[in-house]
């Protein structure tokens, strides 16, 4: 299907991919923050980079004056990483001051984005973090200490609830409370979380379970992942009988002793592929595939063969080569 | 501007518009009143029915029900053969069918049929072996698709619907023959004797919108899908949209005399296919290797994103189509190519051409030499290009 952009969104996209002036497209080398966030699996990643101007006396004035980015991505996750990097050159913002850049004003930047795809700004935000983190490491800025709490992927290792897009617990419920996500469909939009299977929506632990511990409901309370119930057991597949296998391991014999030796001596061959209460569906290979004529005569070959010897009721049904 | 998304819909041909033109107009006439100006539309769709019974390989013309498109007719078939036969449940289908076959099975599911979703290997070829097994007692409806709408790649139906009746011929066979019909021959007495329904839509072979088909083999045991009223024998209820018809044989008419067109669409194709493997380093035929249709090329561009290229193909005047997530409307690869379990960024990079009786050498040399630009340019933006490009190739 096709989603509706706004001619900004567009541009921007446009621009970027024709390296226009101007655009933020690359990699800086060396670079003085490093970030990535994102994967294959789930169909957007994006590398985000920052030059600094350092200032002499206190690494926390550095301003940032070069951000690049790398995608891979939809043209929406292209957009909002080129409205990311408009954003801080422009203002020319310290590391501290640009991750105040919310995912909002990366849309409202765009003149609005489909909320489907409100997920790709909030992508630019997180490598952003990343790079941010990876700046003060590297200056020796305690952000901690500056009361700025990051995320280092620490605290993200824990149970998957969203097993599609391999989101954990902490990470669904940190995003649900930093992006104030109310209902299920914001979370998808947000962050992707039960967009494809939908199988966490409402199982125990799962997103709504998630939604109402964070922001209540009376009586509610999340059931660990120990408690939910095993999936799907199969309740067939019980009470298997005897004869069937044993009349297999008697049609294997005579095809064995009998049919194949036959078979093999014109250069074809043959193989059982599902013996069915008195029904033997047989592959015929070698020589004897491809061939319509000789795939009947052969057909009928091995189904007289196995009425004789095993049970005169046994019948033939070939399955293509 | 260059429309190679022939899967997705046709062009609408000029004879077919020509053909519907009175009963917009004047013959607007129900065809089931009285009088005798009424008799023309009447006239006009038993010569339709006729038509597509010929198309079909000379089944008999109330064997042809026509409908409003071919989901109509899928879900005609499907729950119509549920309805029908109480004392059977289980269904078997396949894990790529179109949504229109896969939703409609999750649906019976729910309403108490037993589903088996057959998979298909990396080639998109369906697992025989996996079919035959699943073959119970109980097994009511078997629905496989003809040639799938975004590989291309086509199953064997004859040779199922054989082993199906064969097997127990209290079993049904229907398939989803949507992209197939035009593009390869049907012949529904001879080497498709053994498939009972059939279903396909006009404007996938250059016909309208808004209409479609299902055959039905005489002795088929089915209840009325659409109910309340004596129309296509009872079977599908509704005042007959006499032009849609008219235009739909008029469709398979052109489709028949242009079967002989087929050979030089697939030159195109192959041409288009070899042209760019050439040109583009990473670059893989989704379904290679394995029977498909004339004019479909599914390709897998690693390391970049689908929606991006669809975008950029758009910008150049090129119409094609694509499997990722970020064109699905979910946020779901297509089902496709995770069937088959193409990679992820291979996945995610699928692009989709498919070619009309109505293309061109020239439109073919455009994407030829548009398309390796567009590639090269995205990838350039990729922070798994660099990674992919010096890794070892397998395979």
């Amino acid at each position: 299907m096709a989603w509706e952009y706004s001619e900004k969104t567009k541009q921007l996209f446009m621009d970027a991919v024709q390296g226009k002036p101007g655009t933020h497209l690359g990699e800086i080398e060396n670079a003085d923050g490093m970030g990535e966030h994102g994967s294959i699996a789930c169909g957007d990643a994006m590398r985000f980079t920052f030059r600094v101007e350092r200032d002499a006396s206190d690494p926390c004035k550095d301003r940032i004056v070069q951000a690049r980015y790398l995608t891979f991505g939809c043209t929406s996750a292209i957009a909002a990483s080129e409205a990311l990097c408009t954003i801080i050159e422009q203002e020319s913002r310290t590391p501290i001051e640009a991750l105040q850049i919310s995912n909002a004003a990366i849309v409202d930047f765009l003149d609005g984005l489909p909320e489907q795809k409100v997920h790709c700004s909030v992508m630019g935000a997180e490598a952003l973090e990343a790079a941010v983190f990876n700046w003060a490491q590297k200056r020796g800025v305690n952000l901690k200490a500056l009361g700025v709490d990051l995320h280092d992927g620490e605290e993200e290792d824990g149970r998957i609830v969203c097993k599609c897009f391999s989101l954990t617990e902490p990470y669904i419920r940190r995003k649900i409370k930093e992006l104030e996500l109310r209902t299920i469909a914001d979370i998808t939009n947000a962050i992707k979380a039960g967009g494809a299977c939908m199988a966490c929506h409402h199982q125990p632990g799962g997103l709504q379970d998630l939604l109402d511990d964070i922001w209540g409901r009376p009586d509610a309370k999340v059931v660990s992942a120990a408690d939910a119930s095993p999936a799907g057991v199969d309740p067939a597949d019980v009470g298997a009988v005897l004869t069937p296998y044993q009349l297999g391991h008697r049609i294997d014999a005579i095809m064995e002793r009998h049919v194949l030796p036959m078979l093999r001596a014109d250069g074809g061959d043959a193989e059982i592929v599902d013996i069915k209460d008195t029904t033997v569906y047989l592959r015929l290979q070698g020589a004897c595939a491809g061939c319509a004529g000789a795939a009947t005569t052969l057909k009928l070959l091995v189904e007289r063969t196995l009425k004789e010897k095993v049970d005169e009721r046994l019948r033939v049904i070939a399955v293509g080569g | 501007m260059m429309y190679l998304d022939n899967n997705a819909t046709t062009a609408i041909a000029p004879e077919v518009v020509a053909s519907m033109q009175p009963y917009l107009t004047t013959e607007y006439f129900n065809p089931s009143s009285a009088y005798e100006a009424s008799r023309g539309p009447a006239f006009a769709i038993k010569a339709a029915r006729a038509q597509v019974a010929k198309f079909l390989g000379g089944v008999h013309p109330d064997e042809v029900l026509f409908t409003g498109c071919a989901t109509e007719s899928n879900n005609a078939a499907i729950f119509g053969v549920m309805r029908a036969n109480p004392g059977r449940r289980h269904i078997i289908t396949t894990a790529v069918e179109h949504p229109s076959v896969l939703e409609v099975s999750k649906e019976a599911a729910r309403e108490g049929a037993e589903v088996s979703f057959i998979g298909v290997n990396q080639r998109g070829e369906l697992d025989l072996d996996a079919f035959v097994k699943a073959l119970r007692p109980d097994t009511l409806l078997v629905s496989i698709m003809h040639a799938n709408n975004e590989t291309g790649v086509i199953f064997p139906i004859d040779e199922i619907a054989r082993i199906v009746k064969e097997t127990d011929p209290g079993i049904i066979f229907h398939s989803d023959a949507t992209q197939s019909v035009g593009k390869l021959g049907l012949d529904l007495t001879d080497r498709f004797a053994c498939v009972d329904l059939l279903s396909f839509s006009g404007h996938k072979l250059h016909g309208p919108k808004g209409v479609g088909a299902l055959f039905v083999r005489r002795g088929t045991r089915i209840r009325p899908f659409l109910c309340g009223g004596h129309q296509e024998g009872g079977r599908r209820a509704g005042t007959e949209n006499v032009g849609h018809i008219v235009a739909l044989a008029k469709a398979c008419e052109l489709a028949e005399e242009a079967m002989t067109d087929v050979t030089a669409m697939q030159a195109l194709r192959d041409h288009l296919e070899a042209s760019l493997c050439e040109k583009i380093p990473w670059l893989e035929v989704n379904g290679a290797g394995a029977l498909r249709l004339p004019n479909t090329l599914n390709l897998a561009c690693h390391c970049i994103e689908g929606e991006s290229i669809l975008y950029q193909l758009d910008a150049a005047g090129i119409c094609a189509s694509s499997g990722s997530a970020c064109t699905s409307g979910s946020l779901e690869p297509s089902h496709v190519l995770q069937a088959m379990q193409i990679p992820f960024m291979a996945m995610h990079g699928s692009v989709r051409f498919s070619l009309s009786r109505y293309t061109t050498a020239a439109e073919v040399d455009t994407v030829i030499e548009t398309f390796p630009g567009i590639v090269e340019r995205l990838r350039r933006i990729s922070p798994y290009w660099d990674v992919a490009r010096r890794a070892p190739r397998e395979g």
